[in-house]
């Protein structure tokens, strides 16, 4: 199923114009990466060029720019093509990298905050509910 | 990798035009050249400090530059100033490079003019649809609207726009077509060859109602356009059906299920719809109940066949003979007519409706089948109305059943209406209360008796010969009044809120009835 999802919402011939478009690839553990693709297999293993990691917080971004990734195929959930006329149209705001660190880090925390109080209040109440580690879960 | 990407740039401003190097070497050139500490690996928090040469800090203190002037993303900030040709030396970078001068590595690249011209950009798209139409399983708008975006690209590529989203470093870019499109078509054919499937509207449920929804909606467009063309729908190919097997083997008795696994389908874990065969004989099963609930798992699979069998989920006056069958098959089995006993016949439905799934089962059948079918079915709910309102009073479901029977009583002949309606007129031994005023305290029974009794008076109404006075009108005219006189009775908080309240009722009970009484049932229906 998973890999219907992948294809069939991406039509994939035009990943592969003679000029390169900026490509979004959301993987499992929620990190975005903005890259040019360079290549891709049948699982789904990719290239990734100048390949920038987009951290979201609110409404606001930062870009870490990472260069060249190579990603296994199993940890994307999905990847689409940036329509550049589009990309500057955007409500979010764009911030330094250290303010955008520094807010999900206070995002983090919030809610690991939430999350201790909800499993005390449920331990409180003798249930407890395992973390699942193997869920995608971010 | 911050930082040293800084340095690519830096050192290399000719690295967007042809530079056919691959970036490790370049890497390793870098490292080697510089004597870096090897262990300074792609560390974006180690900066400034560990790299010590001013013009290489220069260069992190350059990355620091938003990132979309200094990459090869296109930006709309970013002058283009022009088209292929242009001399790479003069590249719009936001910055000078200086080079530094200890290790300015050997250039081992000529600074080459673009290869690539718009003529090679546009092949690849204008072949696909061919090329690869015996490899796609696309379905046709899906293919269309390819088709017309295609169209667009082509067109823009053929005029140029000034606003043109395309900056020409990108069409220089040097890392295109890095896979052949051999390898790019090998990739497409694998996946396309996995989304094969006999049954597309079962396997790839969204993509299918997606594009159909699509189709509906362009067919809409064009209506006022032109006269009414079907678009071409989709038929999909026979597709030699890929070697299955069966991963559940079912050990008599056994709880779960034993599960084998190969490395082509991994063990499954549960079954959503069961597909072991599973021969339980009444007799054999613990609980009545559970049988019950059985058969009905079985019905309502064979529901759910006939109702992908149609298309546009509207039930057509035009059924394949195949799905005729299917709808006897199963209104057979919604009825166990092969039971001697009528009696137990319609014990086995009623036993089907007392289930929520039940009722849904019968409700969303009910469009499928023949109309004297659907009106046997009425009855027998018409006539056991009270039990079955008793029995829904945790489920609260039967309101879902209304609608589908609504449109079966304009099939009831007016004996038929009569009889049904006399049975919940009949005063049960040893009680004063008849069994219709349990339905008048429901809504789905007022909704359905007040349905029925509408539709009497329709008939009634249209058909003279009903008007004489015969035995037929007159237990016509004693059942209503009848029931008026247990309306009125009811007091008002116990009277549910029908679902409809049909127009030609109030002169209904105006025609037999009282004044005193019609001014109660006014004052009951507002």
């Amino acid at each position: 199923m998973g890999t219907y999802i992948f294809v069939l919402s991406i039509q994939p011939v035009f990943f592969f114009p003679a000029y390169q478009e900026k490509h979004l690839v959301l993987l499992r553990d929620g990190r975005t990466l903005i890259g040019f693709l360079r290549s891709i297999d049948q699982f789904a293993n990719l290239v990734l060029h100048q390949t920038v990691e987009r951290i979201h917080v609110g409404k606001k971004y930062g870009d870490i720019p990472r260069g060249i990734f190579v990603v296994r195929g199993e940890n994307v959930v999905l990847l689409g093509e940036i329509d550049l006329e589009k990309e500057s149209d955007t409500p979010l705001q764009q911030v330094s990298i250290e303010e955008i660190l520094e807010e999900q880090r206070v995002e983090q925390q919030t809610k690991l905050e939430a999350e201790k109080l909800k499993v005390q209040a449920l331990k409180d109440r003798g249930l407890s509910i395992p973390r699942a580690d193997t869920l995608d879960e971010y | 990798m911050k930082c040293l990407e800084g340095l690519h740039l830096h050192q290399r401003p000719g690295k967007f035009c042809g530079d056919l190097m691959p970036k490790e070497e370049e890497e390793k050139d870098q490292v080697a050249k510089e004597d870096l500490d090897p262990d300074l690996g792609p560390d974006p928090d180690e900066e400034e400090n560990d790299l010590g040469h001013p013009s290489v800090l220069d260069a992190t203190h350059y990355t620091q530059v938003p990132w979309q002037e200094r990459s090869l993303f296109s930006s709309p900030g970013v002058k283009t100033p022009g088209v292929l040709g242009m001399s790479p030396a003069s590249l719009h970078f936001p910055w000078q490079p200086t080079f530094p001068s200890t290790s300015a590595p050997p250039q081992h690249f000529e600074l080459q003019q673009p290869l690539l011209d718009p003529a090679l950009l546009c092949n690849p798209l204008t072949s696909w649809p061919s090329r690869l139409s015996h490899l796609t399983q696309l379905h046709p708008q899906h293919r269309r609207i390819l088709q017309k975006q295609q169209q667009q690209q082509q067109q823009q590529q053929q005029t140029p726009s000034p606003l043109a989203k395309k900056t020409w470093f990108q069409q220089l870019d040097p890392y295109a077509n890095l896979m052949t499109r051999k390898e790019k078509d090998w990739v497409i054919k694998v996946q396309m060859v996995q989304l094969q499937s006999e049954n597309p509207h079962l396997n790839d449920y969204y993509y299918q109602k997606y594009y159909q929804k699509l189709e509906k909606k362009a067919d809409e467009e064009l209506l006022g356009q032109k006269n009414r063309v079907q678009s071409p729908k989709l038929v999909t190919p026979y597709i030699q059906k890929a070697e299955t097997y069966e991963s559940v083997v079912r050990i008599e008795g056994s709880l779960g299920q034993v599960a084998v696994s190969t490395c082509f389908s991994p063990r499954r874990a549960i079954d959503a719809v069961s597909h072991g065969t599973q021969e339980q004989d009444p007799a054999a099963v613990s609980s009545q109940k559970l049988w019950v609930l059985c058969r009905i798992e079985k019905m309502f699979l064979q529901l759910l066949e006939i109702e992908e069998g149609q298309k546009d989920g509207i039930p057509q006056s035009c059924y394949s003979e195949q799905q005729n069958n299917q709808v006897e098959k199963l209104f057979q089995a919604l009825k166990t007519e092969e039971k001697n006993k009528l009696e137990e016949a319609a014990d086995s439905f009623l036993q089907v409706l007392s289930v929520k799934k039940g009722k849904t089962l019968v409700a969303r059948l009910l469009p499928f089948l023949l109309p004297d079918q659907a009106v046997s079915l009425l009855l027998v709910i018409t006539h056991h109305l009270p039990l079955l309102v008793r029995r829904d009073v945790t489920d609260q479901a039967l309101h879902m059943l209304f609608k589908p029977l609504g449109k079966c009583i304009s099939h009831l002949t007016f004996h038929e209406l009569l009889q049904g309606l006399q049975g919940l007129m009949l005063l049960p031994p040893g009680s004063s209360e008849r069994p219709v005023s349990v339905v008048l305290q429901n809504q789905f029974g007022i909704s359905l008796l007040y349905a029925l009794l509408s539709h009497g008076e329709q008939l009634v109404s249209l058909d003279s010969s009903l008007k004489e006075p015969n035995r037929d009108h007159t237990a016509w005219t004693d059942m209503v009044v009848l029931i008026a006189w247990e309306i009125a009775r009811m007091p008002t908080a116990a009277l549910a809120e029908p679902l409809d309240f049909p127009n030609n009722l109030l002169p209904l009970f105006c025609h037999h009835l009282d004044k005193q009484l019609v001014q109660q049932l006014e004052a009951r229906s507002n």
